[in-house]
């Protein structure tokens, strides 16, 4: 189990300096108050390469390791799942992998992906303090009542607050990250309305279907009804 | 590709630097000319028919795709080696100089694998610019010697482009020239009709991509974008179209892994060959050869020839005058988002196309310039990216950023909005100005010891105003069309304008010029100090118009290097 006062990262194969600036974030943490500040010192910096700048495109692979925590992990699915449940044919979140993609996107060796690191773990943390604040033995096992309040709390700083505190932040991050990752699969494709992606022997011109709706629209705003030039008859529906 | 040099003290009809499009279109002709050639080239050998990921989702891919470091356009870009820095091969900035940014590939092929393959003609104007508005210099050439040419390349290489429209400034192609355009999408008829209100005119774009098959290429699926390569060679790519059949006549050799540094010249100051690096093992070498034709890239080829000192040109070939690396330009860029309401309601469509816009916006103002109603000269176009495309991490950019919905909400914010943005692109021309440039720096080296280039950049007052003119344009067009920008719209155009180099246009660096006191290369891309010297890349431009550069890039190439074998044949290299 991970959370305040264990490392919730994995640290062997860091590098001397790595391994002094996670300490003196620890070192840092532990002298002051916040939850989230202390689960911050814990989002020590991952090791290791990235993909290089010529990797397999046909076959690709992602070469560093995962490094969340078991519960970490739980608790980034079920925070995926509150953002996009199952509904309707529509998977969940985690039903699509979404929480393994932000275990991956952590523990990417890159600028970017450490920063969110340097947000998201905290984030977890505080979401386990939270749970152990109320009783509970760490949020993933949390019941789920207690569970959905803690989200819907983290939800409602979010929205009150803006960015102005580290939990709006990790929320906005990781919603946006969410979403992302959800509709870049092909059941998110299939959600949001992408039909794209296959062969096609040619290029159609809009259906009238379409073209009744561009014509409908053109008309409220006082567009002139009319086909761009230059096309010829490609352009005819 | 790649085969070993049989030896290097054979010698050479010619000695290409690159394989880009400068380069690729060199080797083309002067192979099939008879001359025997050796193509260097900094990068690995690439081959699109089995390296290039067609159909591959984001989902199959490290961080679903996601630009890295790495891979900075994201993970299928057709970028082997290189991105906005690479290791060991490094450059600077000076100090006080605007920021300037500077994108390079190590590959066969270069930077034609990933480009837009926006094809657009430089027009009459573009050619002659001093003369008409008394700003940067007259190219020795005109539109007349340079459109036979545009029309060899479209031929060959395959663009796709409408029916001549008579636009100002904008040649149409005689006919045979252009394959037919797809059709437009359905958000561009809706932007074509607020563009016709302003009095705005729309195009079919014209791209380096097929709608017709072409000997062993087939026609574009319609899928998959061209940023990633071709496996089918349907769109422009040196390695698919230029490469292979040069090769196919048996004149040419392809060394890679060969970072070329200096052009190599006899007591007579001609060139007798270059020196590289071989990448994997360190070693310098020396190759001889009785032309020499930069097409490393502009900067790179600028690079090359300050880099090539000797007695007789203690300061770089064809620097005497202090003209190498001087007035480096690049596209002029700025960007809006729009979202519209009006393209919420459409039935579901299929908007992958050809992966870029079908219709793009030509600079529309030459005769409000000429009623003196702008306060900058030159122009720009626009380009478009809208639709239904294949989504990506930043899907959520959709959404507007006060919208923290999940669930359901989420779920129907997301479908109604898909498809209802419209990303305005400004290209537009720079005039070169004095303080835009590129020299040795004094101190750093690379990996290798080669002195590396520090860049020094200033936009000017004319293309900042530029982009504040655009930016206006787009936030009337986005009104017209009844939508809402997106995010923070930036009014200041010293603020909105682009980081040089970043439109990865960069040219100007070698110009040529009708005298050597103006310039590094004549009409021919010929050095003034070292007459079989050929600069066969952007560098040669004079000026730097709002057309994408590759086109011309090719037709110079091509006009140049048959001049070239011209000269060979007549035994005056």
């Amino acid at each position: 189990m991970s959370g305040p006062g264990k490392p919730i990262a994995a640290h062997a194969g860091m590098d001397r300096r790595s391994l002094m600036r996670w300490a003196s974030a620890v070192a840092a943490s532990l002298a002051s108050d916040g939850y989230f500040g202390r689960g911050q010192a814990f989002a020590a910096p991952v090791a290791g390469a990235g993909y290089g700048r010529d990797p397999n495109l046909v076959e690709p692979k992602t070469p560093w390791p995962r490094t969340m925590s078991a519960s970490q992990l739980g608790a980034t699915m079920l925070l995926c799942d509150f953002i996009l449940p199952a509904e309707g044919p529509a998977p969940a979140a985690s039903a699509l992998g979404v929480h393994e993609l932000l275990d991956e996107w952590v523990s990417a060796p890159y600028p970017s992906q450490q920063e969110d690191r340097e947000q998201i773990l905290p984030g977890l943390a505080w979401l386990e303090t939270e749970a152990l604040r109320q009783g509970a033995k760490s949020f993933a096992t949390a019941p789920a009542p207690l569970r959905a309040a803690i989200l819907t709390r983290l939800e409602q700083m979010a929205l009150a607050d803006a960015d102005s505190s580290p939990q709006a932040r990790f929320y906005r991050r990781v919603r946006r990250l969410v979403i992302g990752a959800y509709f870049t699969t092909e059941a998110g494709f299939k959600d949001i309305g992408y039909i794209g992606n296959q062969a096609l022997a040619a290029y159609p011109a809009p259906s009238p279907e379409v073209m009744a709706v561009l014509d409908r629209e053109s008309r409220k705003l006082g567009l002139p009804i009319e086909m761009p030039p230059g096309f010829g008859a490609a352009s005819t529906p | 590709m790649g085969e070993p040099l049989k030896s290097y003290s054979d010698g050479y009809d010619a000695i290409i630097v690159g394989s880009g499009a400068g380069g690729g279109m060199a080797a083309y002709e002067l192979t099939r000319r008879g001359m025997k050639v050796l193509m260097l080239e900094a990068g690995r050998a690439y081959d699109p028919l089995t390296e290039t990921p067609m159909f591959q989702l984001p989902s199959d891919a490290p961080l679903r795709g996601d630009g890295t470091p790495d891979k900075p356009f994201g993970f299928y870009d057709a970028t082997i080696g290189g991105g906005w820095d690479i290791p060991g091969e490094p450059y600077t900035v000076a100090p006080g100089s605007q920021p300037f940014t500077w994108w390079r590939s190590r590959m066969m092929g270069g930077r034609t694998n990933h480009w837009s393959r926006v094809a657009l003609r430089f027009g009459p104007y573009d050619f002659k610019p001093y003369s008409r508005d008394g700003l940067g210099m007259d190219w020795p050439i005109g539109y007349d010697e340079v459109a036979p040419w545009y029309d060899k390349v479209e031929r060959l290489i395959g663009v796709l482009g409408g029916s001549p429209q008579g636009l100002e400034n904008i040649p149409d192609s005689p006919a045979g020239c252009l394959q037919p355009p797809p059709p437009p999408k359905a958000y561009e008829v809706l932007l074509h009709r607020a563009l016709a209100r302003m009095e705005i005119p729309t195009a079919p774009v014209r791209a380096a991509i097929l709608t017709q098959a072409m000997e062993d290429r087939a026609a574009c699926i319609y899928a998959t974008q061209c940023l990633r390569g071709c496996q089918i060679k349907a769109n422009f790519q040196s390695t698919t179209v230029l490469i292979p059949p040069a090769l196919a006549t048996g004149n040419l050799t392809v060394r890679t892994g060969a970072m070329v540094y200096q052009v190599d010249v006899d007591r007579h100051g001609k060139a007798s060959g270059v020196s590289f690096v071989d990448k994997q093992t360190g070693e310098h070498h020396s190759v001889r050869g009785k032309s020499v034709v930069l097409s490393a890239g502009a900067c790179e080829s600028a690079r090359i020839l300050l880099n090539s000192k000797s007695q007789l040109f203690p300061d770089g070939i064809g620097n005497a005058h202090g003209k190498v690396g001087r007035y480096l330009m690049d596209s002029v860029g700025s960007g809006v988002t729009g979202q519209f309401p009006a393209l919420e309601g459409l039935p579901p469509t299929n908007d992958d196309g050809i992966s870029i816009m079908h219709t793009y916006v030509p600079w529309w103002g030459h005769g409000q310039q000429a009623a003196k109603k702008l306060d900058f000269p030159r122009g720009y176009h626009v380009e478009l990216w809208g639709g239904r495309v294949m989504p990506t991490m930043s899907i959520a950019d959709i959404l507007d950023p006060s919208d923290l919905s999940r669930g359901s909400a989420l779920r129907s914010a997301l479908r109604s909005k898909f498809g209802s943005t419209i990303s305005f692109a400004q290209r537009g021309e720079m005039i070169p100005n004095e303080n835009s440039y590129c020299e040795l720096d004094p101190q750093v080296k690379d990996r290798w010891g080669i002195p590396v280039l520090r860049f020094h950049w200033q936009w000017g007052e004319t293309e900042t105003r530029q982009v504040a003119h655009a930016t206006r344009t787009f936030l009337e067009i986005i009104d017209r069309m009844g939508g809402k920008p997106l995010g923070h719209v930036e009014m200041d155009g010293s603020k909105a304008i682009s980081k040089g180099g970043e439109i990865i246009h960069e040219v100007g660096s070698a110009r040529m010029g009708a005298s050597e006191k103006d310039s590094v290369v004549n009409g021919w891309g010929q050095s003034w100090a070292v007459k079989n010297l050929f600069v066969a890349d952007g560098a040669v431009m004079t000026s730097s118009p709002d057309k994408n550069p590759t086109l011309t890039i090719l037709a110079l190439s091509w006009r140049n290097s048959a001049h070239l074998a011209d000269m060979a044949q007549r035994g005056e290299l």
